[in-house]
Formats: structure tokens, C-alpha cells, sequence
């Protein structure tokens, strides 16, 4: 099976929520895992991830990307087992010396500190992936406009958009009249390799830069840039239920601000790791941000589709 | 009373001097505020976060040159053809470490058209490509190091380097900038998620990056040198076609 990252219609739920509200959701998300320490709290942020990629129907595509994001979290794991040598429980000593590092020795405590960020990193990507997977890169760029983005680097990463399938297509028939004249790309040495893929990359750019004229000609002479004021075919309107849904999506982010300034959701992991106590208030208040975070399923229930399309003239 | 005014251009240039030294400030404050507020270990400070905020207000802030001096179609078109390309360009390469063809791209576009161009390429490159390669906390990094790339290399035109030397000069460009990629990018892993950020933990995080890096910096040299000169023929000639001058 073919895995990409990118967005699919698969025609559920989160994929017809607001682009704000998910928007919103995944900032939330990334901003609090930023903002924890304690492996409780970024564990939670982690699990809560799953039921939507679940809703989303992500699961093939976010299991793939886990694999990964796991050799990725043994690099923080040994990165930080490696140069951290403030932990008081030694669990091996080398008897070799590391230039600049000394003796290097493996602390649990630092290997807790990087089972800590594993999570930390696993919690922020799931987040953009329910990103990737279910918001409409036109989509992603009408809210941009609608967020007051400048005009012009938006229409030029729309335009980028549309290009792709195009150039995708003429990659493959340039490829394929190429070969029917005998040119092996995959045969011979890497710099070979490298040549022969140019007799592609150079009609390519010729092509394109053909097809920028004519596109460029074709805007022109429907007066792009003349008037100040935009008309769009399409647009992301914000009602007042969907401003309420985005508030909620930003609602976990404020309420994780109220925790850390209350003192939840850090850690100390050195000189040794800090005993995990959670008292009944603490433990009601991960309930609550459990809930906030998951608010974002009866929302997407709840809510209908509020992208409007409609053609002007 | 005569009112003093700063002329547009001297405003900019103090904006982004004044952007360059904050710039710095964070990249080496982890390293020398030891003890005090700004120290990211022991201060209230989440230094990823910081950085990453700063990285995104830059490409902000280009993209809003790019608004300013971008004044028609041609130009908007033409930049989001060149970082569709270059964009493409990179997802064969994804599984091949970081031996791919997109930086060359962006140096021949940043050469050939000028640093906000150069800019724009590299911005779109990231934000494309990664619309199929996945989004994450690493594309703001990506859409500013890439960009630095084009703007830097913008720079290099003005020593109007004969055809031959160019090449040579941009290939040598290419390789170190292949390294300097590496150092950038790397901040954003480990302000997250290495503790304490020390150069020691930081030149460790280079180390474990080493042959990704290796890798950008060899095939930047490469490409630049087997394709560099047809491929920048062609945007020279598009430009020729494209844009006059007058002379009074």
C-alpha cells in the first residue's frame, strides 16, 4: 500500500470541520505540549491525538509516520543519555574517555528526560498530522487570506498548488518520450545517474517557464492587480457557531497557560527524578483538559460544513 | 520647524540589522546567559518556542517584501512555477537522506532573479513540499533556512562573476551552504527537545546530523556543477525576454 501525507478526502467528520477550528485545535495542542514537562501531561496530549486520528481515518498514514518519529526519539534518547551526566542513578560507566565529554555515563534520570521530549515530539507531530491529513491545502490558504496573510505570497503558494499536478504530468511524459529514444536513466554510475535525469530536468524548466508566461498573460488580461479590492470565487466564513468552535479550539491552550502558572505540568527530571504525586485537584484538572481536548469530536459532530462556494458574474 | 524624516530604505535597513543582531541574540543567548533570566535551562523561558516565533516572523517579514516589490503577474507566476519545480524536484528524493536537488534550485532562482525571489523559491519549496512530505514545528525552519539561501546567494550577482568562475563560485557556495543548512536547522531539535542547551549538547546534535548534512552539501556541489550553467542559462534567458531596462 502507497502511503502519502497529504490531504485525502476520506469524507469524515474532522475532514468537514472548519479549517479554523482545527486550526485552532492543533496550535493548542503544540503550544501545550511546548509548555509541559511533566511526561503525565505529554503523554495525555499524545492519547488524546489517537481518537481523532482514528475519526479522521489517518490511522494507516499516522501509524507509518510513527515509525519514523520512533528512530527519531532514539536520537533524543541517546543524545541527551550521551551529554547529560547530572543524574545521581548510574545505570553504566564507561571506563573510555570522550574528548571535551569525559567519562561518559548513562543516568536513568537522562534517559527519563528523553523518554520525556519522545513524547513531547510524538504529541506535536500526531497534532500536525490530523493537520496534514484532513485540511484542504486550498483550504489551509483561504483561511491564510482570511488571517490577513500578504496577498501575493499566498496566491503564489495557491498557484504552487495547482502547478504540482500539472508538472507531475509533464515529469512523467517527458520521461517516457526520453526513454522511447533510448536514454537509460537508471543505468550507470550516481553521476551518470544524475546527467541522464537532466535530459528530463532541463525541458522541464523550459516548459514551465513557457507555461508561466502564458498563465501570467492569461491573469493579466483579466486584469489581476488592477482594482484593490479582492473578489473571491471561494471563501471561509466564520459564523458565530464557528467562532464559538474556534474559541473552544484555543479554549485547551488558555486553560494549560492557567495550569502552568499555577504551578502544574512541570518536572524536574535532574539530580534525580521528582516522585509523581498526583493529589485529587490535579488529577481533576487533567480531567478537564482531557475533556477541552476532546471537545473538538462533538464539535466536529455537531457542527455542519460553513465553507461556501459560490460563483460571482 | 523642519520635520526630519528617514528615508524609506534607511528605515529597512535598520529593521533588518535591527532583526539580524535579535536574531543572534537568541541563536547564542542558550550559550552565554548562564544564571540569569534569559538562561533557557533554569530561566521561564521555552527557548524552542522563542525561536521558532522568531523564525516565523522572518518569513513573515519577507513575504511582505516579496508583497511590496512584487508588481505583477509575471513575477508572482514565475516565483510559484520555480518553487513548484524545485519543490517536486525534492519528493523522489526524500528517502536518499538529504541528497537532493532543491537547494540547487533555489541557488540558480536566488542568482538569477535576486534574493526576495530567491526568498520566495525556497519559502514555497518548504511549504509545497511538505504538503506531501507532512507539515510539522520543522517548515517554518525549513521556509527560513532555505530562504536564507536565496537571499545570500542573491547577494553573490553583484560580484558579476564571469560564466565559468560563477559556477565554480556557486558550487563552493552550494557545499558550504549544504553545512550552514545543517547548523541552522538543527536549532529547532534541539531547543525542543535536548536539555541542557549547551554547545557540548548542541555540537552534539550536529554530530548525529552529520551525514545528512554531508550528504546536502555534496549534492548542492553536484548538481551545481553538472546542471548550474544550462539551468541558469535558461532563467538568464527568460529574464532577458521578459524585463527591459531603460536607458536615458
Amino acid at each position: 500500500m502507497r502511503l502519502n501525507f497529504c490531504y485525502q478526502d476520506k469524507g469524515t467528520l474532522i475532514h468537514h470541520l472548519n479549517p479554523f477550528v482545527k486550526l485552532a485545535w492543533v496550535s493548542s495542542t503544540v503550544l501545550l505540549a511546548l509548555i509541559f514537562e511533566h511526561p503525565l501531561y505529554l503523554l495525555l496530549l499524545f492519547l488524546v491525538t489517537l481518537p481523532v486520528v482514528i475519526a479522521a481515518k489517518g490511522w494507516p498514514e499516522w501509524l507509518s509516520l510513527l515509525r519514523f518519529m520512533f528512530y527519531l526519539s532514539l536520537v533524543i534518547i541517546i543524545i541527551n543519555s550521551l551529554v547529560m551526566y547530572h543524574g545521581t542513578h548510574v545505570l553504566l560507566e564507561f571506563t573510555f574517555e570522550i574528548p571535551t565529554l569525559g567519562q561518559p555515563k548513562i543516568t536513568l534520570e537522562a534517559i527519563c528526560f528523553g523518554l520525556g521530549m519522545s513524547l513531547r515530539l510524538l504529541a506535536i507531530v500526531s497534532a500536525f498530522t490530523i493537520l496534514n491529513l484532513t485540511v484542504h491545502p486550498d483550504d489551509m490558504l483561504l483561511a491564510a487570506l482570511k488571517l490577513r496573510l500578504p496577498y501575493k505570497s499566498v496566491l503564489a503558494t495557491s498557484l504552487s498548488t495547482r502547478f504540482m499536478p500539472a508538472l507531475i504530468d509533464d515529469l512523467g511524459r517527458l520521461t517516457d518520450v526520453q526513454r522511447s529514444r533510448g536514454l537509460e536513466m537508471d543505468k550507470g554510475k550516481l553521476g551518470q545517474k544524475i546527467r541522464s535525469r537532466g535530459a528530463v530536468l532541463i525541458p522541464l524548466l523550459s516548459n514551465s517557464l513557457d507555461r508561466t508566461v502564458q498563465i501570467a498573460e492569461a491573469m493579466e488580461s483579466r486584469a489581476f492587480g488592477a482594482g484593490k479590492t479582492r473578489t473571491y470565487y471561494k471563501e471561509i466564513k466564520l459564523t458565530p457557531l464557528g467562532l464559538t468552535q474556534v474559541a473552544a479550539g484555543f479554549l485547551p491552550f488558555i486553560f494549560g497557560l492557567f495550569l502552568r502558572f499555577k504551578g502544574y505540568g512541570g518536572y524536574r527530571y535532574y539530580p534525580s527524578l521528582q516522585r509523581i504525586n498526583l493529589n485529587w485537584l490535579e488529577l481533576t484538572f487533567m480531567l478537564i483538559l482531557i475533556v477541552l481536548l476532546l471537545a473538538i469530536l462533538p464539535l466536529a459532530w455537531g457542527s455542519k460544513w460553513e465553507l461556501k462556494n459560490w460563483r460571482r458574474g | 520647524m523642519v520635520k526630519r524624516t528617514f528615508p524609506k530604505a534607511q528605515v529597512r535597513l535598520i529593521i533588518t540589522v535591527f532583526i539580524f543582531c535579535l536574531g543572534v541574540f537568541i541563536y547564542l543567548a542558550p550559550l552565554y546567559f548562564k544564571g540569569s533570566i534569559l538562561d533557557p535551562n533554569t530561566g521561564p523561558f521555552n527557548w524552542g518556542l522563542v525561536a521558532t516565533i522568531f523564525v516565523g516572523l522572518c518569513v513573515l517579514g519577507f513575504w511582505y517584501e516579496f508583497e511590496r516589490t512584487a508588481k505583477g503577474a509575471k513575477e508572482i507566476v514565475l516565483v510559484s512555477m520555480l518553487g513548484t519545480i524545485s519543490a517536486l524536484s525534492r519528493l523522489p528524493f526524500a528517502a536518499m537522506l538529504n541528497f537532493q536537488p532543491c537547494t540547487f534550485f533555489i541557488i540558480c532562482s536566488g542568482y538569477v532573479f535576486g534574493p526576495v525571489a530567491g526568498f520566495m523559491v525556497a519559502s514555497l519549496t518548504a511549504l509545497i513540499s511538505n504538503f506531501f512530505l507532512g507539515h510539522g514545528p520543522w517548515t517554518p525552519y525549513q521556509m527560513f533556512t532555505w530562504g536564507l539561501v536565496g537571499i545570500t546567494v542573491g547577494w553573490l550577482r553583484k560580484l558579476n562573476l564571469s560564466p565559468k568562475t560563477g559556477i565554480i563560485v556557486l558550487a563552493a557556495f552550494g557545499f558550504f551552504w549544504g553545512w550552514l543548512y545543517g547548523i541552522i536547522i538543527n536549532v529547532w531539535f534541539w531547543t525542543s527537545f535536548v536539555f541542557p542547551l549547551t554547545l557540548k549538547t548542541y555540537l552534539y546534535t550536529l554530530a548525529n546530523a552529520i551525514i545528512w548534512d554531508a550528504t546536502h552539501a555534496l549534492a548542492n556541489a553536484l548538481f551545481i556543477i553538472i546542471f548550474g550553467a544550462k539551468v541558469i542559462n535558461i532563467l538568464e534567458r527568460f529574464k532577458k525576454r521578459f524585463s527591459w531596462d531603460t536607458q536615458s
